[in-house]
Formats: C-alpha cells, structure tokens, sequence
C-alpha cells in the first residue's frame, strides 16, 4: 500500500510534466511500433514461405531442363534432357523415394466433338500420383501397364472435364490430342489455382511413352521430379546430382547449365520476396531504435532528476527513504515504457493493418510481437531508468533544498 | 525532549576543512517556543539540519524525545522525519504541480503506514490554518502568505513532536509574515513545540527564549518576558490601515 502510494507520486510527476513524458516516450513507441509490423509481417511471410513449402512439397527436389535459375515454367527450347538422365539419377543417388520424368507441353489444344480447350499436358510414370501427392478422384491413374504400353488412355483435371463434357459421364470416351484420341480413365483430384493464378484443374496426364512417341514425337523430356527420403539430405543430393549431370551433358562449369535444380530452400526463399537477412537486420533497427530510445529516455530522467532537486529535497524531508526516491523515479522510466509500448503497440497495429490493405506483404498478428514488447518495455524501462533513480536516491537532502 | 550536546559540524571541501557548528550544547523542553537567532553564515541552516535530522552532526549527540539520533541509519532516520518533524521552509518548498490538498497530503505517503483517511487528515490540517475553501487550489493560485500556511497544514499532517520552521516569514510581506506568526502561537498555546529560526529579532521575540547563534557558537540565552503577541501586532496593522 505504501509503495503503490509512492509509485502513484510517480506517476502523477509523469501527468505533470506531460511535454516531457511525450518526448521519454517517443523512442519507445516507434521501437515497439516497428518491432510489431516487422514481425508482423515476418510471420505473414514465414505462413506464406510454410504455404508455398508445402505445395511443392517439402521433400522434393526438380530438376528441370533448362539454364537459369527461375522456377518453372521451364525453357521447352532445351532437348538435352532424357529419360537417361531420369534414370541415371535413379540409380546413382542415395536416399531417394522416387524419381518421377515427366514431358510436358504447355497448352496444347484438347477436342472433343465441338468442344475444345487448351491445357498442359503431362506425360508421365505412374509413380508421378505419389510424386505429387496427387491422385484421382474418379477412376484410375496411370499406370505401369499404360507406361509400358503406350497406351492411349489419359487423366484429366476437372476443369478439362467441364469444358469438354459438362454433365456428360467421361469414363471410356475418347478425347483428341494432336489428333491422337486418347480414353479418359480417371479424373484428378480438384486442387484449386495455382499461386501464380493458373489453373491446376486445367491439365491432362497420359503415359510418358504415349505422350513422348504419340503425341509429342520428341526423345526429351521436361523435368524429373524427386522425392528425398529427408528433407536434411537436400543439399548434398543436389550437389551429388548436379555433378552427375555436369558428368552425362559435358558441362564444365563455369559453362553454363543446361538444367536446374529447384529446392524447398528455393521456393522458400522466392516466397519470402524480402531476404531472411533483410528481416533480420529490420527487426535490429527496431530493437536498435528501441535502445536509443531507452537512452534518450534516461538522458531526459537524468536531467529531470537535476531539475528536481526540490522536489527531491523535500519529500526526503517529508520522510521518503532513499528507497522511496528510487522507487519513484523507477516508476516514473517503467509508466513511460510501458505507456509507449501501449501505444505504440496500437500504432504498431494501425500500420500493420496499413501495410495488409496497401501492399501485397502478408500481415499476420498474433500475441507474440505484444508480449515481447511488454518484455522489451520492462527491460528497457528498468535497464535506463534505475541509473537516473538511484542518482535521485542518492541526492543528500540537504543539498538537494539548497 | 531536543537535546544536543557539543555538536560540531566541519565541512570537507576539495581537502578543504571548513567548521560550522563548533561546539552546541543545549536543550528545548516539549511544549516550549524557541528561537535560533544569528545573522548569515552564523551556522543556522546547518543547526536546522541536524535538529531536522537531515544531516548528521560530524561530533557530538543529538537526542530527540530520547532517541540516539547520530547513531540511526538513513532508512530510521527517515521515518524519524516523518513521524517526530513537520518542516516550514523560507521557499515554502510547495509542489506547484498539484493541488494545495494534494501538497499536504504528501508526508503521509512516506509514513510507515498510510491512513485510510488520509484525505480527511489533509483536509483538517487546511481548516486549522484557514484554507479549508483553498484546497483544490494549485500552489501558483495563492498569494506568499497562503502557500505558507498550506506549508505549515502539511508540516502538521503527521502530528510531529516539533515544528522546526527555517525563516519562514523571511519571502512574505509583514502582514503575511505575522499571520504567520499567529498561527505559530496558536500552535504552541495548543502545546506544540516550535523551533524557529530567524535572523530577525523582530520575529524572533515572539518565541519564549531565543538563543544566539554567533560564528558556529550559542553565545547567549535570552528568556523573552514578555513575548511578542502576534494577534495583537495583526489588531495594530489593521487599525493603521483603517487610519491611512
């Protein structure tokens, strides 16, 4: 009861001197109200970077024809890579699930009577459902049997279904490819746009052998997608199997790649727009405005602690302990802090939300940014307010009434 | 109920010994009304100060209602502040950014344990010296004399054993600076003890012994037959006014 009566003393000083509160407090609030939209915006992105990761499949690696170093679409220029490479990868890297070759060709015309519409087109193994989590809903996938076949038989994504039959049952009717009638067997799995905004519905899977002899009449392929038995083992494997392509095309760096590798890291970092180490250095000039703020505030106590010398004097004449002095001014640096972090936590909020309607940054507040600013206020508050407090405790009465 | 007993005080200064108070021995009964008089630099505010408790002699004891005070701690002597001195200052020493009830009410916040009627505590205080309409009042909203009487309202708050007033007609005008000494009176007549400090013989005669600081020393006692009377001399400034 005593002492919340001292800090109260303390806290009316701050209601008295309120240019001087404003001018303690405004390091706070910006630091805490930068520190909050950085990491607001740090966990929007990371939940997009997570997001991404996961549609592309956190343990999978594709090596894609073509130099550069962007995602796909690939360069369909490219015809260096086989079905060999796909297989030379196969057999010479450890820890692998699944290596998946893949053609492709992107929207090519799909008829069927008077309806047409143009999609991608996949060639594929049957390990390709796995490779991409990704099977039918109706119907069956393809199969080895098709693989070894050159079946003429397809998938198709629902999308190619509404344009080309509507209501219509699909199963066992032909549908054109570059005139090669092929069988719907199965309809794939509904999965939505693409973050680029494509269409995933808007595609058709056939055999790999159909699709490269039959249809696309090419020796080459488009991509291998490969599945890692541990996420961990990633950076090695690609090591392992960009020198093994360097070996199979003839390339010796500095020449440049006729492929790529894209990683989970990759995609990662694509998705996250600014760098990790961007974000990094951001939140430090925060925490770095914070302290400076910390220290502007201590200057401002300390100089106040001079101007109230008086005040000092006396209520240490009234009977304030040295104990009660320190304790008032501690109170005084901690309501300033704590104060600022309130608002610049509203303030942190508004921008937050300014920065999710204004620009394409994904915003995310959780109570994380509002606890370690509570952390920070306290630290700060008592870390730059207990020097100014103990020199006010520390007056002698008497001087301090000169 | 004050006893000191050959204090002395030496300032330290750069290597610098400079003396004060060299040698004071005397004592005040409960009830009494004393005045310290000297001229500047005669080692007034320094007396003030140890009988305040505010500053310890460098030799000699000082005991208040019986208590060895050289030998307490900051945190005791505190409290002794607190409970057994009420202070009245020159400079009224008033914190201008609050009310005068506010004012008041402060030494109780530093008391051991603060009343649950704090505020009606305050408020009687103001009503003894004249002020109960002023509370709400900020310091800078009263004249010289009215900030000085809230002074005296707050040195009372804590019913101290002595009131030890450091010149505290010395920033008023005479009328103001007589009030002031009329209420002093009354307090005494109601058995408060009060020591005053002065280097006016004017107001010092209104105390009922004056002891003569001279160059750090007492070098004289004088009992005050028949002390000023502070009512009277308000009755006379009034009558002269009504004349002019």
């Amino acid at each position: 009861m005593r002492t919340l009566g001292i800090a109260l003393e303390g806290a009316r000083a701050l209601s008295a001197y309120k240019l001087r509160t404003f001018f303690m407090m405004a390091g706070t609030v910006v630091g805490i109200a930068a520190l909050i939209a950085i990491m607001a915006v740090g966990k929007g992105t990371e939940a997009r970077v997570m997001k991404r990761v996961n549609n592309w499949g956190p343990q999978a690696i594709m090596l894609i024809s073509g130099g550069g170093k962007d995602l796909p679409p690939p360069d369909i220029t490219v015809t260096t890579l086989t079905l060999e490479d796909a297989e030379a990868v196969r057999n010479s890297i450890d820890n692998l699930e699944l290596v998946s070759p893949m053609a492709w060709k992107f929207y090519l015309g799909l008829k069927r009577e008077a309806n047409q519409i143009r999609s991608v087109v996949w060639g594929v193994e049957p390990n390709w459902h796995q490779a991409y989590d990704w099977y039918v809903s109706e119907g069956e996938g393809i199969s080895a049997e098709d693989v070894a076949t050159l079946d003429r038989v397809c998938v198709i994504g629902k999308t190619v279904r509404e344009e080309l039959f509507g209501e219509e049952d699909p199963f066992g009717k032909r549908i054109y490819l570059n005139n090669v009638g092929l069988t719907v067997k199965g309809i794939l799995e509904e999965r939505g746009t693409s973050p680029g905004g494509g269409d995933f519905d808007n595609r058709i899977i056939l055999p790999i052998t159909t699709a490269m002899r039959r249809v696309l009449n090419v020796d080459y392929i488009g991509a291998v997608r490969i599945i890692t038995k541990d996420p961990s083992l990633i950076p090695g494997q690609v090591r392992a199997i960009r020198e093994l392509m360097h070996r199979r095309h003839h390339i010796t760096p500095p020449e440049e790649d006729d492929f790529r590798i894209i990683t989970p890291m990759i995609i990662a970092d694509l998705a996250r727009g600014i760098s990790r180490t961007l974000w990094i250095l951001l939140m430090v000039l925060a925490v770095l405005s914070l302290l400076v703020g910390g220290v502007v505030m201590m200057n401002i106590l300390l100089m106040s602690v001079s101007a109230r010398r008086e005040e000092i004097g006396l209520k240490r004449a009234l009977g304030a302990k040295r104990k009660d002095i320190f304790i008032q001014f501690l109170t005084e640096s901690l309501a300033v802090t704590l104060l600022g972090m309130v608002l610049g936590s509203f303030l942190g909020w508004g921008v937050s939300a300014i920065i999710a309607t204004t620009t394409k940054m994904p915003v995310i507040l959780s109570w994380q940014p509002f606890t370690i600013a509570v952390i920070f206020a306290l630290l700060i508050g008592t870390f730059f307010g207990v020097q100014p407090a103990r020199r006010a405790a520390r007056l002698h009465p008497v001087e301090a009434l000169r | 109920m004050i006893v000191l007993e050959n204090i002395e005080k030496t300032y330290e200064n750069a290597g610098q010994k400079t003396p004060v108070l060299k040698g004071i021995s005397f004592q005040i009964k409960a009830g009494e009304y004393v005045a310290i008089m000297g001229p500047s630099g005669s080692g007034k505010t320094t007396l003030m100060n140890i009988i305040g408790c505010l500053d310890k002699p460098t030799v000699g004891n000082y005991y208040l209602e019986g208590l060895d005070t050289v030998k307490l701690e900051d945190e005791a002597l505190s409290q002794v502040r607190n409970r057994k001195i009420g202070f009245v200052f020159q400079l009224f020493h008033l914190l201008q950014r609050t009310t005068t009830l506010k004012n008041v009410m402060l030494p109780l916040i530093y008391a051991e344990k603060y009343p649950s009627n704090a505020e009606e505590i305050a408020r009687k205080a103001l009503a003894a010296v004249g002020l109960a309409d002023r509370i709400h009042y900020r310091p800078n909203q009263l004249s010289g004399g009215e900030q000085q009487r809230v002074a005296i309202a707050r040195a009372l708050v804590n019913d101290p054993a002595i009131i030890l007033a450091d010149e505290p007609t010395g920033n008023l005008d005479s009328r103001s600076g007589i009030e002031i000494l009329a209420i002093f009176k009354s307090l005494n007549e109601q058995g408060r003890t009060i020591v005053l400090i002065s280097h006016d013989r004017s107001v010092a005669e209104h105390a009922g012994r004056i002891l003569l600081l001279k160059d750090g020393k007492i070098t004289g006692e004088e009992m005050v037959a028949e002390p000023r009377d502070a009512e009277e001399e308000l009755r006379v400034l009034g009558q002269k006014e009504e004349d002019a």
